[in-house]
């Protein structure tokens, strides 16, 4: 990087009344127009050069952005106007607990007060440290588009670094995360390179519930960060949880799945035979865990 | 003796915890940085256009789209400024004016009436670079296949320590040439010899660079910078712009952190040149974060080949030592910080046969600067290495091999210099009795190693022979003490120390003494730089005996007043009293109007200042083809550190239980202050251990921000952080005080990759010592699979 800015390019600030006019100004102005939530991205992304929008679209004020609401059949919605500190002090987020402890570890308690996990997620980063969670607890987004309202389930949201299934005048609203399994239990564990605020290296989403309807009594979802251009899934590794008898050997088996599915890169956070071998022990550790959360 | 109209203070307040004298102001936020300074709306706000080609031939600029844009009042380029500059050797100029030489490097500059306006102006102008072969690697560099990037090397002015070898990229060749080494591996029972490479880092203070120039109505130019060494800026301020250091005036107040990075200059200059165009008005200068990182002077690479070899019986007979110093595009301290690795090459350790090439390498790399260790940590990290496997090797204890083969009092060292009394050895006992060191202990898992580490150190204050200090100090009619010094207050707590010594000299309490800020050249006595952990020592001196003047001012007018010698007199607490007649009376009034003469016969005295210097007299040049002379430096201030780790099999993390750093520091004037650098200098040592690193590719830096540049947080700090310290007095210190600001940082690199060797068995010896880098280690070495 050879230029920096002292300070943000020109742009225009449109504060839309309602969601109407919030979806048409965006899909008319697609792509100079970008909607924005926290900014902690936005801007730091914009000082740098990487997004250079002719107009930032508020949606902080529209109507279903403040919603933060637990509701016994539907389930915990967020809106995309709450930041994660509000969703960590939310009595009733503590139902979900991998969520919880995901928003705890992202940036630093000031970022937080602003970043917000519908902007974590719409940013598609792969290295989204909340996007596993709302994963593994099957989020389904609600969203604002040209034609109305409309949802989209998270899982196949994302599309490639950056880059998901959203339309011009798309506006999430928020996410619901369904009533999780009774019982369950979750861990995230992010290897960053320091303790405090750093980008995941790798950040493995896992939770845990004991399921009948599997020949090992115990079902996992997996997520992954920062290890392939999207969240990553690795099913083979959940399937090997929910297929074999639940002891040292099987976690063993289905980490080394994971650790062969991902696909990540060399960058400047680590290089890509690290990640690897990180997803390795890092899914063995927290399957483990959650293995001993579970049977306590 | 009556004092009841006297506040309580602290008396004698060497060697006592005060509190520090700007505590309040910079936690309240009162206090004022060069930023907070109002200018009014005559400001113009200076950007920079830099180079984007590592190496290169400027064919062509073009600034006339830049100078039309409305807004825009001065544009600046290389041929306006065509004068070489350089704290050592005079081989830059403010501008790239035929060749730019690093990525970064300033081409042009505009100053308009908005920064944003501003940073406009700098993509109207246009510059073509014809790339050229570039050098990146400080060895390759100094070879002869390298392409030179200073042809004009041989033409360059130069003190006459510095030694360049023209035709060459080496901009300075210091040799130690002493005993036999050859011989001497011969006799040894055992020889080790490694490699090491340590990166660019970034001295990172909160505060960015800034700078404000103005040129006044009588044509002087008044420069307002956070600065490390107004008068040093001065100078070179005078030599760019071609006039008289009278001609200058810096005002720098409170620094945001420096760490080296704000002493000499760099983008200062900049404000200066646009100053000096803009008819008077005042122009703003100040970095972004990303500039702070590429754009300013490092901690210049090092790569290092030691080689060192002792008999069966531990005794260390010789060491080869090799080193390249990555100095970057020009140079401005790396010539010295080379030099530096030359004179302490040896480290702490007691070598009969020593044979160094320290070379600093011209690279098209940034700038190699002043760091905090001054090459120390670099060096160090190597030797505390080799030293710990050539004790492994021969089976020796490793804390018996340190006292062996410290450095004591009466040995003659590296350059010839007979050393002063050190408290090395006490440092040593006290690090491992506190660390435990012969004990190892049980990791608190199976997935666990757990290990521990030791090295010594040393280091001098690395500056030209007779750096000098002044202070005055004056009395108030109210009996408080104003001092003036030239030295800064970088956070380090000078002004503190300071008024402690100046204190104790005059015989007040701690609290009726000021120290007087912002510096200003104009009207603050000189001081060379605040750099090199010099100030406790030299400028103490100055203020000592600045205080001392000032006492005995007063005691001869008492004398005289009271008919008295004034060997009989004394102050203590803000009286003057005799120990002959038992009188006293209070400075208040006296110290400023005088005492009348009985009988309303005319007064006697006036108003008390003091004056006091110090310079060292005794320093001598060195040999040039064998860097040995009767004294090198003025001192060495010497120390151990411990750390006692665990490091976590599958991620590589290291976790830090405990460290203990000990040093010699002749005199604690503030314990508690001498801790805190020692607290605070490990850490900064450890961040640069595990962390930190310029990614630099082909010349252009990779993670220029605090996201991927890592520097550690408070959630990265050990369990424990021990510091202590000695006290074998240094003959000239005030009280037999020396330097501690640097040290507390150099030994860790070394110390924390012989912990990780403890822990793992496996040497991961080149910094960043990061999870990654140990884990990768560990499993090349079958420690894990």
């Amino acid at each position: 990087m050879t230029s920096a800015h002292p300070g943000l390019p020109e742009f225009d600030y449109v504060k839309p009344a309602g969601l109407k006019e919030a979806s048409q100004f965006l899909a008319q102005h697609a792509p100079e127009a970008r909607p924005f939530s926290g900014g902690t991205d936005t801007f730091v992304r914009m000082r740098d050069g990487f997004f250079n929008p002719k107009y930032l679209v508020d949606v902080k004020g529209l109507e279903g952005t403040r919603v933060l609401k637990i509701d016994e059949k539907e389930g915990l919605t967020i809106g995309a106007a709450i930041p994660m500190n509000r969703v960590v002090a939310f009595a009733e987020a503590s139902r979900y607990p991998l969520l919880v402890e995901a928003a705890k570890s992202v940036a630093s308690y000031q970022l937080r007060s602003r970043a917000t996990i519908i902007g974590n997620i719409c940013n598609a980063s792969p290295a989204g440290d909340t996007i596993g969670a709302c994963l593994a607890y099957q989020g389904v987004l609600n969203i604002h588009g040209v034609d109305g309202p409309k949802t989209l389930p998270l899982n196949g949201f994302f599309t490639g670094p950056g880059k998901n299934l959203l339309k011009p005048g798309d506006i999430v609203l928020s996410i619901t995360l369904p009533v999780p399994p009774k019982g369950h239990a979750g861990r995230y564990i992010k290897l960053g390179r320091n303790r405090l605020s750093d980008l995941s290296i790798v950040g493995i989403s896992a939770m845990g519930v004991k399921d009948s309807s599997t020949k090992s009594g115990y079902k996992f979802h997996l997520a992954i960060a920062s290890v392939a251009p999207v969240p990553f899934i690795p099913a083979k590794a959940e399937e090997i949880l929910a297929n074999n008898a639940l002891n040292t050997e099987t976690i063993i088996l289905a980490a080394q799945a994971a650790m062969d599915a991902v696909t990540p890169i060399d960058d400047v956070r680590g290089s890509a035979q690290y990640r690897k071998f990180m997803v390795r022990n890092l899914v063995n550790r927290a399957v483990t865990e959650i293995m001993q959360k579970l049977s306590a | 003796m009556a004092n009841t109209d006297t506040k309580p203070g602290t008396m004698n307040p060497v060697g006592k915890s005060v509190q520090r004298l700007d505590v309040m102001e910079k936690v309240t936020g009162a206090a004022h940085y060069t930023d907070d300074i109002p200018f009014g709306n005559a400001l113009l706000y200076g950007r920079v256009k830099r180079s984007t080609v590592a190496h290169g031939l400027i064919k062509r600029i073009d600034v006339s789209k830049a100078k039309a844009l409305p807004g825009v009042k001065v544009v600046v380029t290389g041929e306006d400024f065509p004068n070489l500059i350089g704290l050592y050797l005079k081989d830059k100029t403010v501008f790239a004016r035929d060749r730019v030489r690093f990525v970064g490097e300033a081409i042009a500059a505009v100053a308009a009436t908005s920064e944003e306006i501003a940073e406009k102006a700098i993509d109207l102008i246009e510059v073509d670079i014809e790339p050229l072969p570039a050098v990146f690697d400080a060895e390759f560099g100094a070879s002869k296949d390298a392409p030179l990037i200073h042809p004009d090397l041989a033409n360059y002015e130069c003190p006459n320590f510095i030694f360049p070898v023209p035709g060459t990229n080496i901009s300075n060749h210091f040799k130690i040439r002493k005993g036999n080494t050859e011989e001497a591996f011969k006799k040894c029972a055992v020889i080790m010899e490694k490699k090491f490479r340590v990166p660019h880092v970034q001295h990172v203070p909160i505060e960015p660079h800034i700078a404000v120039a103005q040129v006044e109505p009588d044509g002087d130019v008044t420069v307002w910078a956070a600065s490390q060494s107004p008068f040093s800026q001065r100078s070179s301020f005078a030599k760019a712009l071609g006039v008289s250091e009278s001609k200058i005036r810096v005002i720098a107040g409170y620094v945001g952190g420096g760490f080296g990075c704000k002493a000499g200059v760099t983008m200062e200059n900049v404000a200066v040149a646009l100053a000096s165009k803009s008819g008077g008005r005042p122009v703003k200068v100040r970095l972004t974060r990303e500039e702070e990182f590429f754009t300013n002077f490092v901690r210049q690479g090092l790569i290092i080949n030691l080689k060192i070899g002792c008999d069966a019986q531990g005794n260390v007979l010789a060491m080869e030592n090799n080193q390249w110093w990555d100095g970057g595009a020009s140079t401005e301290y790396g010539v010295n910080i080379t030099r530096a690795g030359g004179y302490n090459s040896s480290g702490p350790f007691d070598i009969p046969n020593i044979t160094t090439n320290a070379m600093c390498v011209y690279t098209n790399h940034p700038i190699g600067g002043a760091y905090r260790g001054f090459g120390m940590s670099e060096l160090h990290a190597g030797i505390i290495q080799v030293m710990d496997m050539l004790a492994e090797k021969i089976g020796m204890d490793k804390v018996e091999f340190l006292k062996r083969n410290a450095i004591q009092g009466g040995d003659f060292n590296v350059t010839g210099m007979k050393m002063h009394p050190v408290g090395l050895q006490e440092c040593i006992d006290k690090v491992a009795k506190e660390l435990n060191f012969s004990v190892k202990e049980k990791a608190s898992s199976p997935t666990k190693r757990r290990g521990k580490g030791i090295g010594i150190v040393w280091k001098a204050p690395s500056m030209p022979p007779n750096a000098g200090s002044s202070a005055e100090v004056r009395l108030n009619e109210d009996g408080s003490v104003t001092v003036s010094v030239g030295g800064q207050e970088i956070g380090q707590g000078t002004f503190t120390v300071m008024a402690q010594i100046a204190a104790e000299a005059l015989g007040v309490a701690y609290e009726m003494v000021k120290i007087e800020g912002p510096v200003d050249t104009r009207y603050s006595p000189y001081e060379w730089q605040t750099v090199a952990s010099r100030l406790t020592w030299s400028m103490g001196n100055a203020v000592r005996r600045a205080a001392e003047d000032a006492r005995k001012n007063i005691l001869e007018m008492v004398a005289e007043a009271w008919g008295e010698n004034p060997a009989n007199l004394d102050i203590k607490n803000g009286y003057v009293v005799s120990m002959k007649s038992e009188e006293s009376i209070s400075l208040k009034n006296i110290v400023v109007y005088g005492i009348p003469r009985p009988g309303d016969q005319g007064w006697i005295g006036g108003p008390v200042l003091g004056r006091g210097t110090f310079m060292p007299s005794y320093v001598t040049n060195l040999d040039k083809d064998t860097g040995q002379g009767a004294r090198a430096v003025v001192h060495y201030t010497t120390g151990c550190q411990g750390i006692d780790i665990e490091i976590d099999t599958e991620t590589g993390k290291i976790e830090i239980i405990k460290a203990v750093s000990v040093f010699d520091v002749g005199k604690a004037i503030n314990p508690d202050l001498v801790k805190a650098q020692i607290e605070g200098g490990f850490i900064q040592g450890m961040s640069s251990a595990i962390f930190e690193e310029m990614k630099l590719v082909n010349g252009v830096m990779k993670n220029p921000s605090f996201v991927d540049y890592r520097i550690a947080t408070t959630a990265d700090l050990p369990r424990e952080n021990i510091a202590m310290f000695v006290e074998t007095a240094q003959d000239d210190g005030p009280w037999g005080a020396r330097g501690i600001g640097e040290h507390p940082m150099t030994p860790t690199i070394g110390v924390l990759a012989n912990a990780i060797y403890d822990a793992v068995g496996v040497r991961v010896s080149n910094p960043p010592l990061s999870a990654e880098k140990i884990y990768l280690a560990m499993l090349e070495a079958g420690v894990v699979s």
